[in-house]
């Protein structure tokens, strides 16, 4: 649940805002409906992991590769038919534990606030 | 507990995206760059493109429509000229801007500001070579006709409108990499991009190398090794061609004085010849359907981006079709329905150093002309990426920048051997010009005598302009501002104090050497002489070598019915007059009995080699080695002392050497104590050469291929790895008229069949678009690579109809 929130409200801000907007909508959804620091952060992970994944295809595969290829030469990969593929891992991997982490603190922060609140 | 945890966390998370949003040295901000909503995925264009799209812009005072063929290449209708520059600006914007942004901060030294300081030292030279001064003036002087001022500026606001639809996500690849935006156009950039051409045709100079010669050996040894006139020679202009002026009188030379004793202490680098461009035209008694055929390959260096965007222009008054300059309205080789025109460079002396003697060290006054003057200072302010700026003062003479005092010369820039210090430039790329007046008249011309009138606006960097028309004509004409000189006016430095050492005005545009329709019914110009020793008036002392514009001129006078394959067949001759001229020599030098089983293998290949420089010619690759190192083992041991750097003796005078002058002291090293004869230096050359391929490749086998040699290739514009080329298996030579290296070569390739129905053909290697995530980036480098051509699109009218245009863009105006 709380991985489909993070994934769909962070596609459409990510359509009018830059990159980073992934991270205070996981640590916003995590505060808001995370159970534990595990749900957080894989939630948040996974979310931006696969959305980004699903964008970054719908770009690539009609381009046939070509440029996800030449960056991954850039990037001083090997360079084959199938190095876009790393490039793909890691662009998304980096999303993901960018919005892992916000969803975290997110996580912790609620602690905190409801900690304060049963006071 | 909590609290720590939380604090924690949000600072890490917090970090951990500030991090990934921002560059660090040459690595992008990764998120930023790796995101697919904004980063790079965005750019991977598909291969499919939109059959037709309609834009509404604010700017245009009527609807433009553009076709699109199946090479992405744009044909441009439009009602008038304001749309039609408009549209061309928009267009090119769309597919270039990133390059047009880069090469425009390459030529005004503001490299820094985007790539940091590793540029400040290259900016700080473009600025002192007066980069910016020169292509201030250029807009000064365009911007006083009104029609060019028109076609500047409807040509920035076509460049600004585009960049101003884009959002971040939109920005080209290289701007996201190296994490800046695109700022607005302005008429002195599209000024920066034609000072750059001068910079890179008419903006080397071997003065310094000159004088250090000069006073090592004297003036007698000077001339032998460096004629004002070479020993083999076939000039632009056919010898004997009359000229039909009276020449103005020409100043008298000064006497000799060696302006400058002191030496420097700086290395000097291996001196590579510069590769031209071949431009030839036939008339029709030569062709199989009786009109002229042209023929143009600028030799440039290759990148990606192409240096080229090819363009087709129509409006009221005007339908052109050819190459453009990304960031320059017009286009600058082409054809229309009635004529074609194109150019190669002249290698005219329009760059002199003058010595200048100051009158004390605040260096505020400078003594000419038997009294002190003052000296200006331009500040220039250098913005460094983090924020830093730096400024840098250049003191500026009548004769033009001081490029480097003493104190303000680095160490270790290679790129400033040749500059000698203390001295003011003069240089033609400085002075305000209206180039842009000849292509603008060119695009539009009728016949021979609109040919002519467009070329008198023209100025820097002079070029051999050939032309063609329906009507036929055929003629050439060595084009620019020529400064009127002394003779050998500047081969050495001058005396900055001396007004007979200025510039004297120009030749008149109308004694400038030309042409029309000469008896051996062709004209042509491979960057060689532009006229023999008959010519009143001195331009050079020395041109690029004389054996592709040989073999051009040899292969066309014979040829008869040709057609645009028999041309296309010259343009890829891979043939080699150098190897026709010594090689025979040289064999026969080699003794045989001395070499080892490799070398008499290696021997065996070079002797029977076909003196072509084919791709797939072991011969051509010992053959290149052996007569480079020869060159250096003739004149490393007088020609490189590190004290004063200097130049070797031409390619020319080597050969003449070599083949007329057996017994030469120049032969011997003076390094060593016994006495060298040419017979040793040749075969130590052989030696030298079969044992480095030998060393690189193994035993004889494939690898030793020319092809793999000479490693043709073409990089990005910024080396950017992966964004380049791989390397290509063709063949060609800097002696070839099929003029190859490394990185460096023909950059356009066009034929032009003239005719009641044009037909054109061209290639460029690259592709339309800049971007490197697009299929048409590079998709024409394979055509070039075999050494084919495309026919081109050409439209007479917005509705003719042709099964290549595979999409059409409608600009409506808003």
């Amino acid at each position: 649940m709380l991985f489909l929130l993070i994934a769909l409200l962070s596609l459409i801000l990510q359509v009018f805002f830059p990159w980073w907007i992934i991270a205070p909508v996981a640590f916003a959804l995590a505060a808001w409906k995370s159970n534990s620091a595990k749900n957080a952060f894989f939630s948040g992970f996974l979310a931006i992991f696969v959305l980004w994944i699903i964008v970054a295809l719908l770009h690539t595969l009609p381009n046939e590769n070509i440029l996800a290829n030449r960056v991954a030469s850039m990037l001083t990969l090997p360079s084959t038919s199938l190095s876009w593929l790393f490039v793909l891992i890691i662009s998304a991997f980096i999303g993901g534990i960018a919005a892992g982490f916000s969803g975290l603190a997110g996580f912790y922060s609620k602690e905190v606030m409801s900690a304060s609140k049963v006071k | 507990m909590k609290i720590v945890k939380a604090v924690l966390a949000s600072f890490f998370a917090l970090a951990m995206v500030i991090v990934l949003n921002t560059k660090f040295g040459d690595i992008p901000a990764l998120a930023k760059f790796l995101n697919p909503f904004q980063g790079f995925w965005a750019n991977a264009e598909s291969k499919e493109q939109d059959r037709r799209l309609s834009l509404d812009i604010e700017g245009l005072k009527s609807d433009v429509e553009i076709h699109f063929d199946d090479q992405m290449i744009p044909h441009i209708f439009a009602d008038n000229n304001h749309d039609l520059y408009f549209a061309q600006g928009y267009i090119t914007a769309k597919d270039r801007l990133w390059q047009m942004d880069f090469q425009t901060r390459f030529a005004s030294g503001r490299l820094s500001e985007v790539v940091g300081p590793k540029a400040l030292e290259l900016d700080r030279y473009q600025r002192r070579m007066g980069m910016t001064f020169g292509a201030e003036n250029m807009v000064n002087a365009m911007m006083d006709d009104p029609e060019i001022k028109e076609t500047m500026d409807a040509y920035t606001a076509g460049v600004n409108a585009y960049i101003h639809s884009l959002k971040p996500g939109d920005y080209p690849l290289e701007f996201k990499l190296l994490n800046y935006a695109p700022e607005d156009w302005k008429p002195l950039n599209s000024a920066l991009l034609l000072k750059l051409m001068s910079a890179t045709l008419a903006g080397g100079s071997n003065e310094f190398y000159m004088n250090n010669i000069l006073n090592k050996f004297g003036p007698e040894i000077t001339k032998n090794l460096f004629p004002d006139y070479p020993f083999r020679e076939d000039p632009i202009i056919p010898v004997g061609t009359k000229w039909d002026f009276d020449p103005i009188k020409t100043p008298e030379a000064p006497k000799l004085n060696l302006s400058d004793k002191t030496a420097y202490t700086i290395k000097t680098k291996e001196i590579e010849e510069g590769i031209g461009s071949n431009n030839w035209a036939i008339a029709g008694e030569k062709s199989a359907n009786g009109f002229p055929i042209l023929a143009n390959d600028p030799h440039l260096d290759l990148t990606l981006p192409s240096i080229w965007y090819q363009i087709q222009l129509a409006s009221s008054d005007m339908n052109s079709c050819g190459v453009s300059i990304p960031g320059a309205p017009g286009i600058i080789i082409g054809f229309n329905q009635n004529i074609a025109w194109g150019v190669t460079n002249v290698g005219a002396d329009v760059l002199d150093w003058y010595n200048i003697k100051f009158k004390d060290n605040s260096k505020k006054e400078y003594w000419y002309n038997n009294q002190w003057n003052s000296i200006k200072q331009r500040i220039e302010t250098i913005k460094v990426t983090g924020g830093s700026t730096i400024t840098d003062t250049v003191l500026y003479t009548h004769h033009g920048p001081i490029v480097y005092t003493s104190q303000q010369r680095p160490q270790n820039f290679s790129k400033i051997n040749n500059i000698p210090t203390g001295h003011a430039l003069r240089w033609v790329a400085h002075d305000g010009s209206n180039d842009t007046r000849t292509f603008f008249l060119l695009n539009r011309a009728k016949n021979y005598t609109d040919y002519r009138k467009a070329l008198t606006f023209y100025s820097a960097p002079a070029q051999n302009f050939i032309f063609a028309s329906i009507e036929n004509d055929i003629a050439i004409t060595p084009n620019g501002y020529l400064p009127l000189k002394w003779p050998g006016q500047g081969k050495f430095l001058l005396d900055g104090t001396d007004p007979a050492n200025d510039w004297q005005g120009r030749i008149p545009a109308e004694h400038n050497p030309t042409v029309k329709n000469p008896d051996r019914k062709f004209v042509s110009s491979a960057n060689q002489f532009p006229n023999d020793p008959s010519y009143p008036y001195y331009v050079n002392w020395e041109y690029a070598g004389y054996e592709r514009s040989h073999r051009i001129n040899k292969r066309l006078s014979i040829m008869s019915q040709a057609s645009v394959d028999s041309l296309r067949n010259l343009q890829n001759d891979n043939y080699s007059i150098l190897a026709e001229n010594i090689l025979a020599t040289l064999t026969s030098l080699i003794d045989t009995k001395s070499l080892n089983s490799l070398e008499k293998e290696g021997f065996g290949i070079v002797s029977r080699w076909n003196k072509h420089f084919d791709a797939n010619e072991i011969g051509a690759s010992i053959f290149e080695l052996w007569h480079k190192n020869l060159g250096v083992q003739i004149w490393q041991d007088e020609f490189d002392d590190p004290k004063a750097p200097m130049r070797y003796p031409s390619r020319d005078r080597s050969v003449e050497l070599l083949l007329n002058e057996p017994n030469s002291i120049w032969f011997d090293n003076i390094k060593t104590p016994k006495k060298e004869t040419r017979t040793d230096l040749v075969n130590a050359s052989f030696k030298f050469a079969m044992d480095s391929l030998k060393r690189k490749y193994g035993p004889i086998s494939k690898a030793w291929e020319w092809a793999n040699l000479k490693s043709t290739h073409v990089p990005h514009l910024a080396k950017i790895a992966g964004f380049g080329s791989k390397k290509l298996y063709n063949g060609g030579s800097k002696t070839s008229v099929n003029a190859m290296s490394e990185t460096n070569g023909p950059s356009w390739r066009m034929i032009v069949a003239l005719g009641d129905n044009v037909k054109a053909y061209g290639v460029f290697p690259g592709g339309e678009s800049g971007n490197p995530g697009s299929h048409y980036y590079d998709n024409m480098v394979d055509t070039w690579t075999d050494g084919k051509l495309h026919e081109l699109v050409f439209l007479k009218s917005k509705n003719e109809t042709s099964n290549r245009v595979i999409s059409t863009w409608k600009l409506n105006k808003k």
